[in-house]
């Protein structure tokens, strides 16, 4: 992931090695997929925009090909994370003030996107290169801090051109937390209050955060709510999830849920309902690399290097956080490329594909496939890693069952 | 009959005129007025007591100067629907935001303790016990801005602003020369003297203040306020700077007749207080300690105010009065750090209240110019203002206060070293 603070005014060049200028600003499309189309670079008073894709590398420097074409004014639907984005204040749907986009978080994988707003304390000392200054004195004090971060999902697209950064969701205590972390809150209370909480949460986040309850929690949701709530809950969540829950509950409110589900929606639960007396934890082992989001390149190549030998599949290195809660990964490829310096968080791909111990071999090895990915964490309901599921080891299995 | 109904309306017009005039009334008084805080009172009255008539000669010309730039804050921040402080985030960015917030919270802190000091001076007066009575006034402020509406505070900052009257009561028991006093406020009646330049600067120096114009900026959108009332927001600030100054001449008037005239000089304005009661009677001191303890109390609750909005502006925090503790969080805990800060260093003994004060004018300095340079970008961006841009008077006129409070306040800082 990279940071627009850090992006901004590094010097372009050709890859003749010729001087455009320095970056100024990147145009996005104002849509659900804010895709970054464009970069905008100043040579004293001139101004280049050329397309995103002639962009080679991003390093000290960021090295274009020669063969740019540069445009004049942004299209019709193209915005400036300068003018439309940074500094700006971000209100909720009722107008209410919540904070200022402090800085922008892009990611380079697979093409270049607008991935959230940082609106934390990070992302103004990031300004001031005082990352390390402020997590060194509030280490001495026993904590750390992380980006405070606002996904993209939560902004209003739409209200972005006429100057607003508006979320889509009302500012209140508990929105701002992450589902995961509400879940866990939630975990600690009765089920007939925790239902209580789920009523008042708009829709797509109720269902966020059941799917980060625990098992047992969810169990007792589920026999506590009306089979007609349990129904239309089941119906939005992915199939897998819903099948995990089917599961935990007994025959009889199984088959109640089940017949109350429109046949679409029941297809899918189903048939992984079935698959799931397969066992992924006889496929997982335990032997994977993990690294600390803050940890530098140069710290986790040293490691690796005298602990190689112990890891039977070395195709990527996990990043767990301080709370054991995976939050990306990287491959060796990037972990090479990456300069000694830069820390973790700044390379790895935040968007982990992973499975459950529920899921059945059939859906990880198509996961696989679709992503191209060689070995895939098995996580908990809290998102702690367990293992991982190799190809080949799979593959292996597959093979013996088939034969 | 005719002739009768005609007049009724006519007075019913005039009066929901009125009402409206009144109900926008806030912002430009109450900032303009805020300038008479504690630490304003001892400035003038130090000033007042050394060269007497003559200082009357800068009267006239202060409020010009606090008129024009505390109307074009105001304007800019009715038009924009923007404060100071969201204007300076938005065009210049998080770097220059960070910066001018840290100046904003240094400069107002030695304000805030400068206005803590005038009240426990006046505790003092009324012999009274500052340890205690002193963190009951300041937690009973907090309390007024914190579980107060907006309109209710409004209504404290007026109640508080009343007192001044006190200082009127003051000059007139004080029996001054009144002939003199108002030929003073146009022909210099003494000489003006390198020593007596620096005087006056430090006067404008307390007048036209940094927080005044984030303060003035971020009430008006409080207040929301919007271009219907653009008119009237802009003679209740000339009038609030005529007002304020009408005041100030007063007080200077009290102070004159009585530790000028018979060759007494005070430092601040309790030590003036004790002296005028020899000379204009009991009730003048009394009254003279009243208006000290309310200006106090004024400033105690502005400044930090002041502080607290522009950062909830520059960082994009929910800050309104009207809001209460836990939605406006940041906005309260600024406050309340502030007058925390403040109570602790001047209730203890070994700070040196006269470095604070040395360095916060300087910073004052520094900040004013780079302020009126943004003033004169926004108000001039026809973005921001469209047709209510500045006009060349109002240009010449703040680029002439501009200027000229920047090299005061080098002479002022050059002259505050060397006096060392």
């Amino acid at each position: 992931m990279l940071y627009f603070s850090e992006l901004t005014n590094l010097h372009v060049v050709t890859t003749e090695g010729n001087t455009l200028g320095k970056l100024t600003d990147f145009y996005f499309l104002g849509a659900d997929q804010p895709l970054i189309t464009k970069v905008i670079i100043t040579q004293s008073k001139d101004t280049r925009i050329i397309p995103i894709t002639k962009i080679k590398t991003v390093n000290a420097s960021i090295v274009v090909s020669t063969d740019y074409q540069t445009t004049t004014t942004p299209a019709e639907n193209e915005l400036s994370i300068k003018t439309h984005l940074l500094n700006q204040q971000i209100i909720d749907i009722r107008g209410n003030k919540v904070v200022r986009v402090n800085d922008v978080a892009i990611q380079q994988k697979p093409y270049y996107v607008v991935a959230g707003v940082d609106v934390g304390l990070m992302g103004i000392a990031r300004w001031f290169h005082g990352e390390k200054i402020v997590n060194s004195i509030l280490s001495k004090f026993g904590k750390s801090i992380t980006s405070d971060f606002l996904s993209w999902d939560d902004i209003q697209p739409v209200e972005l051109s006429s100057g607003k950064v508006v979320l889509k969701h009302e500012e209140t205590k508990l929105t701002r937390l992450a589902p995961e972390d509400l879940a866990d809150h939630l975990e600690r209370l009765s089920v007939k209050n925790l239902s209580k909480v789920l009523d008042i949460l708009p829709t797509e986040y109720e269902t966020d955060v059941i799917e980060n309850l625990n098992v047992s929690r969810q169990r007792a949701l589920f026999r506590t709510i009306k089979p007609e709530q349990s129904a239309d809950i089941l119906s939005r969540i992915d199939a897998d999830e819903a099948a995990d829950i089917l599961l935990s509950l007994s025959h009889k409110r199984r088959e109640l849920i089940l017949s109350l589900l429109s046949m679409e929606t029941r297809a899918p639960i189903d048939y992984l309902m079935q698959l799931s007396k397969t066992d992924i934890g006889d496929l997982a082992t335990n032997e994977f690399a993990k690294a600390d989001p803050e940890e530098s390149a140069g710290q986790v190549k040293a490691r690796l290097k005298k602990t190689a030998e112990d890891y039977a599949h070395l195709t990527y290195v996990y990043v767990v956080n301080k709370k054991g809660v995976l939050v990306g990964v990287f491959n060796l490829q990037e972990l090479i490329q990456a300069n000694n310096d830069t820390p973790v968080y700044k390379f790895m791909t935040p968007n982990v594909v992973v499975i459950s111990l529920t899921t059945p071999k059939e859906i990880a090895l198509k996961k696989m496939i679709k992503y191209k990915i060689y070995a895939l964490p098995v996580i908990s309901e809290k998102r702690h890693i367990l293992g991982i599921v190799a190809l080949d080891d799979l593959l292996e299995k597959m093979e013996n069952t088939i034969g | 009959m005719h002739l009768f109904q005609t007049i009724k309306h006519q007075i019913i017009y005039r009066w929901r005129r009125l009402l409206a005039i009144a109900l926008i009334v806030g912002p430009g008084l109450v900032t303009a007025f805020a300038d008479n805080d504690a630490a304003g009172i001892s400035t003038y009255t130090a000033a007042a007591a050394e060269y007497g008539y003559t200082i009357l000669l800068i009267i006239i010309p202060l409020s010009v100067l606090l008129g024009v730039t505390q109307e074009i804050g105001g304007r800019i921040a009715i038009i924009a629907e923007k404060g100071l402080g969201d204007l300076i985030r938005e065009t210049y960015g998080i770097r220059t935001a960070v910066i001018m917030f840290a100046l904003v919270f240094i400069v107002n802190m030695v304000v805030v303790i400068m206005d803590i000091s005038g009240v426990k001076a006046a505790l003092t007066l009324f012999g009274l016990q500052t340890n205690i009575f002193l963190p009951i006034i300041l937690l009973l402020l907090f309390l007024v801005v914190v579980l107060m509406s907006y309109r209710a505070i409004e209504r404290f900052f007026l109640f508080i602003i009343g007192f001044y009257i006190m200082f009127i009561i003051s000059a007139f028991l004080a029996k001054p020369n009144w002939n003199l006093a108002v030929t003073s406020l146009l022909v210099p009646s003494g000489a003006i003297s390198p020593a007596f330049l620096y005087t006056a600067i430090a006067v404008i120096g307390t007048t036209i203040t940094a927080w005044g114009q984030f303060f003035i900026s971020s009430y008006v959108k409080d207040k929301r306020l919007t271009t219907d009332h653009l008119k009237y927001n802009r003679w209740e600030v000339y009038l609030a700077s005529v007002l304020t100054h009408m005041l100030i001449f007063f007080l200077m008037v009290a102070v004159i007749a009585t530790l000028f005239t018979n060759r007494i000089s005070v430092t601040d304005a309790a030590q003036a207080a004790q002296a005028i009661t020899p000379f204009a009677g009991d009730l003048a001191g009394i009254l003279f300690g009243i208006g000290l303890l309310a200006g106090g109390i004024l400033g105690c609750v502005i400044v930090p105010l002041a502080t607290a909005y522009a950062f909830s502006e520059f960082f994009g925090y929910s800050g309104s009065l009207d809001e209460d503790f836990q939605q406006s969080k940041p906005l309260y805990v600024i406050f309340l750090v502030q007058l925390i800060i403040g109570m602790g260093v001047v209730l203890l003994p070994q700070v040196s209240l006269f470095t604070i004060t040395i360095v916060g004018n300087f910073i004052n300095g520094v900040i004013l110019p780079v302020i009126f340079y943004f003033l004169y970008q926004f108000a001039n961006n026809e973005r921001i203002m469209g047709t209510h841009k500045n006009n060349t008077v109002q240009n010449f006129l703040l680029v002439g206060a501009g200027v000229s409070i920047t090299i005061a306040s080098g002479i002022g800082l050059i002259g505050q070293i060397l006096s060392l």
